[in-house]
């Protein structure tokens, strides 16, 4: 299982990999430039943001943007802080529930038997593929009824059923052998031990997968402060940094100055993305080239 | 996997009923609390929805829902100018990207599948992008009009492609104002690319290097009929993802129709936006499976499933 291809690097450089060189760096150089792009233009200084034709390098790099994000939350009532404490909240609650419910489905669709299991996955395929924008109605009306509106189980509760991390964990499931968990239960384990002893071990690269895929969506998740929350202190990080960008919310008093902080803003979210990434990423390429297509 | 099967089913075959009993009971324990969410949050607020694409939707001192048949989707491609148009667009959009995508996706997996150095690093920059460009850090790239590199794009392509004429210059032009969103939509295809072609046998190469085929030959008749299913899978995947996506024009009118006081039609019209929206989805899946599919093969798209899920064919009781 963990036999990636990464181990198949040639030991020396050798003069024909060159041509595949010369397509490959200059492809990957252009697939990082918006990345490079997006920090830069956060460190840029008023004038250079509006420079044209705009620039690609800041000249004079400056952290006033960074700066000018944090000011601009103190003068609203409520600190950054208080965002980002509920976006920490959010995401941590519903990575770990979400985690913990599609390894339990994930299991029972792939290693039990029972009847509308085919029917089941079938809904999750269906789901997989479908617009959230498009009930987010009813979803509204469901939460209502709950009574669970402007509070963090708003957030949590319509995130949990992630059908992506569903699906690449019971593919993964698929590929423990039978005979393991069969020698479990001769040993005389019952299907909780066998999900807690055999197979939440075996799986750690498709848990990290199916994590990281789920904070990425909580963490980015706009929709569920915009529609299921109504008083500030409730609402996500991402949510607050969005109202840059939109340049609406809190008023156009931050249009201009706005083009610097949403920079900014956009920054300060995608690098715990990109942290977190960098952290699984072994494992992660080990779940996507290993999610059944062996 | 079969065979152990077969050896464990004669031993125990006088307590199966008791047995299959309880592995129902306990499969059911353990998927209850995904399927209470995905019934709550999925399915009956699929089964609202379109409840509401058949219904005239007022805010009215709570909500009052009048039934109309098919009025909503009638008004859709009567009365509204914009929709239809998006909707052409998206679809002609489809037919331009997803070739593409997939075709710059199994360039890419063969390039990475060649033994060079620094290969696990590479594999990460190109699938780093679906990563980290989800959601308002790609909503404000694309703002900024980064996917389109703005000096590239201005500049130096501008020049080119004025050289050209118009009628070839101009989807060019488009090409490349959103090439990066092109590419970025590919990582996955990549890796989906990648594990394809690391199933191909080395020794199949030897035999048809040793019959004097040259690469070019051998990619034409070795490694494209063994990634065929791939493409399938990925041209789905890649369907999907630009539908899904949050830069998709569509999904911004719905919203908008449900939520902005300033343009929207009510609940029952974007409900009923939606739902035509996931027929052309479908429609456009529907004509990759008719192109791609394995014509030997009646039953492809369970052909299909058991590539992609391997396992799982076997367990679901139908052998």
């Amino acid at each position: 299982m963990a036999s990636g291809g990464v181990k198949m690097n040639p030991r020396r450089f050798s003069r024909n990999q060159i041509p595949i060189y010369l397509y490959i760096i200059p492809i990957a150089v252009f697939m990082g430039l918006p990345i490079v792009y997006i920090i830069n233009h956060a460190l840029k200084p008023m004038d250079e943001l509006f420079a044209f034709p705009p620039r690609f390098f800041a000249a004079h790099p400056t952290f006033n943007n960074f700066y000018n994000l944090f000011a601009s939350a103190s003068n609203s009532s409520i600190p950054v802080s208080r965002y980002a404490f509920n976006s920490i909240i959010v995401t941590i609650a519903v990575v770990f529930l979400s985690v913990f419910f599609s390894t339990l489905a994930g299991f029972a669709l792939s290693k039990m038997r029972f009847k509308l299991k085919f029917m089941l996955f079938e809904v999750n395929n269906a789901a997989l593929m479908f617009v959230a924008v498009a009930v987010s109605i009813p979803r509204y009306l469901t939460i209502a009824r709950i009574g669970i509106l402007d509070t963090y189980l708003a957030h949590i509760l319509p995130l949990i059923a992630m059908p992506v991390a569903l699906f690449l964990i019971k593919q993964f499931i698929d590929q423990v052998p039978d005979a393991l968990l069969e020698a479990a239960q001769i040993e005389g384990a019952g299907p909780f031990t066998v999900y807690r002893r055999v197979i939440i071990p075996l799986i750690k690269p498709a848990i990290a997968t199916g994590a990281i895929l789920t904070f990425q969506q909580v963490w980015n998740n706009v929709e569920t402060s915009n529609l299921f929350t109504s008083s500030e202190s409730i609402r996500t990080l991402a949510f607050y940094l969005n109202t840059f960008s939109a340049g609406g919310a809190t008023g156009s008093a931050n249009a201009v100055q706005g083009q610097g902080i949403a920079a900014a803003a956009s920054v300060v979210m995608f690098i715990p993305n990109l942290l977190l990434f960098i952290n699984m990423q072994s494992s992660v390429m080990n779940t996507m080239a290993h999610s059944g297509l062996k | 996997m079969a065979s152990k099967k077969r050896a464990r089913n004669p031993h125990d075959k006088h307590r199966l009923s008791g047995r299959r009993l309880r592995e129902w009971g306990y499969g059911y324990v353990f998927i209850l609390p995904w399927a209470v969410g995905i019934s709550v949050f999925f399915l009956y607020a699929c089964a609202r929805s379109i409840q509401y694409a058949l219904s005239d939707v007022r805010l009215t001192n709570g909500l009052s829902i009048t039934y109309q048949g098919f009025a909503n989707f009638v008004n859709i491609f009567t009365t509204d100018n914009t929709f239809p148009v998006a909707l052409m667009s998206f679809a002609t959009g489809l037919i331009l990207r997803v070739p593409i995508i997939v075709a710059f996706a199994l360039i890419m997996a063969l390039l990475l599948n060649s033994k060079i150095r620094a290969r696990a690093l590479f594999r990460v920059v190109f699938f780093l992008p679906v990563i980290i460009a989800t959601g308002p850090v790609m909503d404000e790239l694309t703002r900024q009009g980064v996917a389109s590199v703005p000096m590239v794009n201005q500049a130096t392509i501008g020049a080119l492609l004025g050289t050209l004429p118009q009628w070839i210059g101009e989807p060019i032009q488009e090409l490349f104002s959103s090439l990066i969103l092109i590419l970025w939509y590919s990582g996955v295809q990549i890796l989906i690319f990648i594990a394809g072609l690391q199933k191909v046998p080395k020794d199949v190469y030897e035999a048809a290097r040793i019959d004097g085929a040259s690469a070019w030959e051998s990619f034409w008749k070795v490694t494209l009929p063994t990634v065929k299913p791939m493409i399938l899978l990925n041209a789905v995947y890649t369907i999907v993802a630009l539908a899904t996506s949050g830069q998709n024009e569509i999904i911004t009118m719905i919203y908008d129709n449900m939520f902005n006081s300033a343009v929207r039609r009510g609940y029952g019209y974007a409900a009923a936006m939606a739902w035509a929206y996931a027929l052309v989805v479908s429609a456009a899946l529907a004509v990759a499976f008719l192109l791609l599919r394995d014509k030997s093969d009646r039953k492809v798209v369970y052909e299909q499933r058991r590539i992609v899920m391997k396992g799982g064919y076997y367990n679901d009781g139908k052998q």
